[in-house]
C-alpha cells in the first residue's frame, strides 16, 4: 500500500488542471470568489481558498474572465464572469478532458482484452 | 472590522505590486468577510471563525505570491542545471588558481612560509564565496526577470563519451599529490616554523640544518620528480613497467638517504635531540632510528608491491 502521502500528490496533481475547467464552466454565470467557492465545493470540486482567488485574477489578466464590481449589496463584491475568449478555451479544454477520458477507457479495456 | 483580518490584509498587500493593491485589498477583505459569515451563520463563534478563516488562507506571501504570480524558489529548473554547471567549474578551478598564486607570491616577498600557506588557503576560501555568492545572484535574478538565455537546446552529440578505463583513478592522483605538497612544505616549514621552541625561546628546526647543504635539496627534487610520475602516471590511466620502475627508483631514493641518515644519527638537529633528554639518554635515539627504518622500509617495499601487481593485473 502506498503512502497517504504518495497519494495525496498524485490527487493534487490529477486535479490541478480541472480547477480551471470547473470555474470557467461555473462562472458562465456571473459570481464572486467566495460563492464560486462553494459551488465548486457542492459540486465535488474541493479547492482550496488561497488557489482560487489569486486562480481568478490570473484568468482575468489572461483575459479568459470578464470582472466587474458590484457595489449595490453591503459589501463591494468583484463579479467574474467567463468571456468570450474563455468559452473558446474552455471548449478545447473539454475536448482535451474528454479525449483523455476515451483514452483511459480504451487503455483499460485494451489490457482486459 | 477587527484587527487580525486588517493585519492579514496588510501582510499580504506589502507583497503585492504596489499599483493592484487597492484592488486586491477590497477583494481579499471581502471575501475574507464572506468566509467569516459563512461559518458563523452555521453558528460558529466569530472569533474563532476569523482564526480558522485566516489559517486555512495559510501564509500571506505566499497567497501574495500566488496574485503576483511570484516564483517561490531561488532558481527554477529552467537555469539550476546550467547554475549547478557553471558554479562547479568555477569552483573546481579559479579559487585554487587564486590561492596557489597569493601563496607563492607572499612566500617569495616576505619570509614566513606559514603566514603565505595561510594567506593563500585564506584567499582561496574568500575566492570560493564570492564565486558561489554572485552566480547565485545572477541566476536568481535571471530568474525573476524571464530573461531568456537563448542556450542552445541540449542534443544528444553533447552526450560524454564512454566510460575510459582507467585504474589510476583522479582521487587518488589528487591525494597522492596533497601528500608530496605536504612533504615539500614540510621541509622549508620544519626549519623556520618548529613546534619545539629552544631555552631562549627561539624555534629549533626539527631536521639537522646542515643537511640543506647536502641532502634535503636532493629528497625535495625527489618530492618533484613524485608529483611529476603522478602526473604521469595519470595520463597514462595505468601502471605501465617504465612507471613502476621509476616509482621504484623515487621510493629508493627517498627511502636509502632517510635511513642511512637515521642510522647514522645525522637526520635529527643535534639541538633537538639535546633539547628532549629522554630522547638522548639510554640508547633510545638508535631504538627510535630503529623503528623508523622498519617503518619507512615496509611503506617502500609495500608501495613497489601495489604498483608491481597492478601493473601485472593489466598485462594479464
Amino acid at each position: 500500500m502506498v503512502s497517504e502521502e504518495i497519494l495525496r500528490t498524485h490527487l493534487q496533481e490529477l486535479r490541478r488542471g480541472t480547477v480551471v475547467v470547473a470555474s470557467l464552466v461555473a462562472l458562465r454565470h456571473p459570481d464572486y470568489g467566495y460563492a464560486l467557492l462553494q459551488r465548486l465545493a457542492a459540486h465535488g470540486f474541493p479547492v482550496d481558498a488561497n488557489t482560487l482567488y489569486p486562480l481568478l485574477r490570473r484568468l482575468a489578466e489572461q483575459g479568459l474572465l470578464t470582472s466587474e464590481w458590484n457595489t449595490e449589496e453591503v459589501r463591494p463584491r468583484k463579479f467574474y464572469r467567463t468571456s468570450e475568449e474563455g468559452e473558446a478555451v474552455l471548449r478545447r479544454l473539454l475536448d482535451d478532458l474528454a479525449a483523455v477520458q476515451t483514452s483511459v477507457a480504451g487503455l483499460i479495456e485494451g489490457v482486459d482484452r | 472590522m477587527t484587527s487580525l483580518t486588517d493585519r492579514y490584509v496588510a501582510a499580504t498587500l506589502r507583497a503585492v505590486p504596489a499599483p493592484r493593491r487597492a484592488e486586491i485589498a477590497t477583494e481579499l477583505r471581502a471575501s475574507i468577510e464572506d468566509m467569516i459569515d459563512g461559518r458563523t451563520g452555521a453558528g460558529q463563534d466569530a472569533a474563532a471563525a476569523e482564526r480558522e478563516v485566516l489559517t486555512e488562507l495559510g501564509h500571506p506571501e505566499r497567497l501574495a505570491a500566488g496574485y503576483a504570480d511570484r516564483r517561490l524558489q531561488l532558481i527554477g529548473p529552467t537555469y539550476y542545471l546550467v547554475w549547478q554547471r557553471l558554479l562547479r567549474r568555477l569552483l573546481a578551478i579559479v579559487p585554487g588558481t587564486v590561492g596557489v598564486a597569493v601563496g607563492v607570491l607572499k612566500a617569495t616577498v616576505g619570509d614566513d612560509p606559514g603566514a603565505a600557506i595561510g594567506a593563500g588557503i585564506t584567499s582561496a576560501f574568500q575566492t570560493a564565496v564570492q564565486i558561489a555568492f554572485w552566480v547565485t545572484l545572477s541566476f536568481a535574478v535571471l530568474e525573476r526577470t524571464d530573461t531568456s538565455l537563448k542556450l542552445p537546446e541540449w542534443n544528444v552529440d553533447q552526450l560524454p563519451e564512454g566510460p575510459v578505463e582507467r585504474d589510476v583513478r583522479m582521487i587518488d592522483t589528487c591525494a597522492s599529490v596533497a601528500m608530496l605538497l605536504l612533504a615539500l612544505a614540510f621541509l622549508p616549514w620544519q626549519h623556520v616554523q618548529s613546534w619545539v621552541s629552544g631555552t631562549d625561546g627561539g624555534r629549533i628546526p626539527l631536521l639537522d640544518p646542515a643537511l640543506w647543504r647536502s641532502w634535503l635539496p636532493f629528497l625535495a627534487a625527489v618530492l618533484v620528480a613524485g608529483l611529476l610520475l603522478e602526473i604521469a602516471k595519470y595520463r597514462a590511466r595505468r601502471w605501465t613497467w617504465p612507471l613502476v620502475a621509476v616509482n621504484a627508483a623515487l621510493d629508493l631514493a627517498i627511502a636509502v638517504p632517510v635511513a642511512g641518515l637515521l642510522l647514522t644519527d645525522r637526520l635529527l638537529n643535534p639541538d633537538l635531540v639535546a633539547r628532549f633528554e629522554w630522547l638522548g639518554a639510554g640508547g633510545h635515539l638508535d631504538t627510535v632510528a630503529g623503528v623508523a627504518v622498519v617503518v619507512i622500509a615496509a611503506i617502500t617495499l609495500g608501495d613497489v608491491a601495489d604498483s608491481v601487481v597492478k601493473a601485472r593485473r593489466r598485462d594479464a
